[in-house]
């Protein structure tokens, strides 16, 4: 599902992955954690080419990324759910309108957008939130809006960027659960973390970066 | 469709900023009227050279005493001449009666001349496509060739100006329109270009998103196509004020204005002016969308 091929990338002449080779198959759940700065972040971003790396190969299920056309990025990008770091909600639009969104770009009519966004709001516990602004949630029901949003257009990779990284613990195994339930039903997972807790005795491959490099692979 | 949801982005963007975009819309109405009273002068000035070619004839003073035969061989000549439409032949007892209709009551400064001093004369009337000075000039030197032609007049003086005054007209206009269209096109532009940068965050994550060209384009072209739109009516609103005021209240007192004609195509030509110019703003103020 995932194939990076000596896959490097620089900011400025600073190498943020170094010759990453690693594949994940189809249904898998994997883990990339590290330290701050060892390339988890960027790794994630080359994988939906929020960035694009300077050498090196990357196929995402039948899209090999260097060979893709600027004009089919959208296309690439509808098929990985990303929770992102910073959230990226959208500060102006209520939850329903925030998930909404991610149906609307892909050309759905309003009354499946309604149907679809509702079922997927029940499914991380926020139907009864539909009608609020991020504002007025706390950080562990703003990350379940965007986990909602990444999910709701059916994808078959799911990206999240340390996705509990300022939750209590409680909600922290919340999120994690859902990551489970999602990934049962057959999407590929791959979570970005430095938190111990969320890989370990799951069972799941975990590899370690530092500097850029892949330094281990183990079992969660 | 993503359609009904651009055009839902479109009117809230529009009602948000809608003091900028209400001072965005009188100004392209008054780029907009401006284009249209420069189309209205140049339509008047062009149609009033239309009319000229009927209007427009070359006299030609024949030698004295020509015969009856030489006086015919002239007329048929002339008839061979292409750029010749009809020909009027005026006797000199004729041309005198004439002049004694056009003097009315001065007609005594006639008095005491013994001899008719006047020439037999032929009118002609040139065909639409010769009424140019290049040809005017080219017919009337042919037929000075012809024996029995004294002189050739055809107002040479008159035909430069009003052909120098239509091409100033032209040349103007087209400089205030193309103007006039750059600035609408500037105002739709800058509108568009800050509502672009205010929405920037919100565009970066619908492009992570999977969001197309098309999806992020398609409201801020329609939002341009609306202020062009709302520009073009306020100006045909203003072209109609203009017209209503010149005909039905200047022309009562300046009656010469009535030979003005307003071109009533001018009314859906403007919000359709509107439209494409506020169209094109938009999408130079966006320009190439990346996605890496």
């Amino acid at each position: 599902m995932i194939h990076f091929s000596n896959v490097t990338k620089f900011y400025e002449k600073q190498a943020a992955l170094k010759n990453v080779t690693f594949s994940i198959e189809k249904g898998e759940m994997v883990f990339m954690t590290g330290p701050s700065g060892a390339g988890k972040s960027t790794l994630l971003k080359v994988i939906y080419l929020a960035e694009k790396p300077d050498e090196g190969n990357i196929t995402i299920a039948e899209w090999d990324l260097s060979k893709l056309k600027e004009s089919s990025i959208p296309f690439l990008r509808r098929n990985i759910g990303v929770v992102f770091q910073d959230f990226r909600l959208l500060d102006n639009r209520n939850v329903f309108d925030n998930v909404a969104i991610a149906l609307r770009i892909r050309g759905l009519l309003d009354r499946e957008i309604q149907d679809w966004v509702m079922e997927i709001l029940k499914m991380v516990n926020l139907r009864h939130k539909a009608d609020s602004f991020p504002q007025a949630l706390s950080g562990g029901e703003q990350q379940r809006v965007v986990i909602a949003r990444a999910i709701v257009g059916e994808p078959t990779i799911l990206l999240a960027d340390e996705p509990t990284g300022n939750l209590d613990p409680d909600t922290a195994a919340g999120i994690t659960r859902l990551f489970k339930d999602i990934n049962a039903k057959g999407t590929t997972v791959v979570i970005a973390t430095h938190n111990r807790e969320l890989y370990k005795n799951t069972g799941r491959r975990v590899f370690r970066l530092e500097s850029g490099n892949i330094v281990s692979e183990e079992i969660g | 469709m993503y359609i009904v949801y651009s055009l839902r982005l479109a009117f809230q963007s529009l009602w948000r900023e809608k003091w900028i975009n209400l001072l965005s819309i009188l100004t392209i109405a008054a780029g907009l009227f401006m284009i249209m009273l420069t189309f209205f002068v140049v339509y008047n000035i062009d149609l009033a050279t239309k009319r000229l070619p009927a209007r427009f004839s070359v006299m030609i003073y024949l030698d004295d005493g020509l015969t009856e035969k030489d006086t015919k061989d002239v007329m048929a000549a002339l008839k061979k001449t292409d750029a010749v439409e009809q020909a009027r032949y005026i006797p000199k007892d004729k041309a005198l009666q004439e002049l004694k209709g056009v003097l009315k009551n001065a007609d005594y400064i006639l008095e005491g001349m013994g001899e008719n001093p006047l020439s037999s004369s032929i009118e002609i009337k040139l065909k639409k496509e010769s009424v140019n000075i290049a040809s005017v000039k080219k017919v009337a030197a042919d037929i000075k060739k012809i024996k029995g032609v004294s002189e050739v007049e055809y107002g040479e003086q008159f035909l430069n100006s009003i052909h120098s005054i239509k091409g100033m007209a032209q040349g103007g206009s087209l400089s205030v329109i193309i103007l006039m269209s750059a600035g609408v096109i500037f105002v739709c532009y800058s509108t568009i270009k800050i509502a672009f940068y205010r929405r920037k965050e919100e565009i970066e994550t619908f492009k992570l998103l999977g969001a197309t060209r098309g999806f992020i384009r398609a409201p801020f072209v329609i939002e341009g196509g609306m202020l062009g739109i709302c520009g073009g009516l306020a100006s045909m609103g203003a072209a109609f004020a203009f017209y209503s005021v010149l005909f039905y209240k200047v022309a009562l007192t300046i009656p010469v204005l009535k030979i003005l004609v307003f071109p009533m195509e001018t009314y859906p030509a403007l919000p359709a002016a509107g439209l494409v110019l506020g169209i094109g703003g938009a999408v130079i103020a966006l320009g190439r969308i990346r996605f890496s």
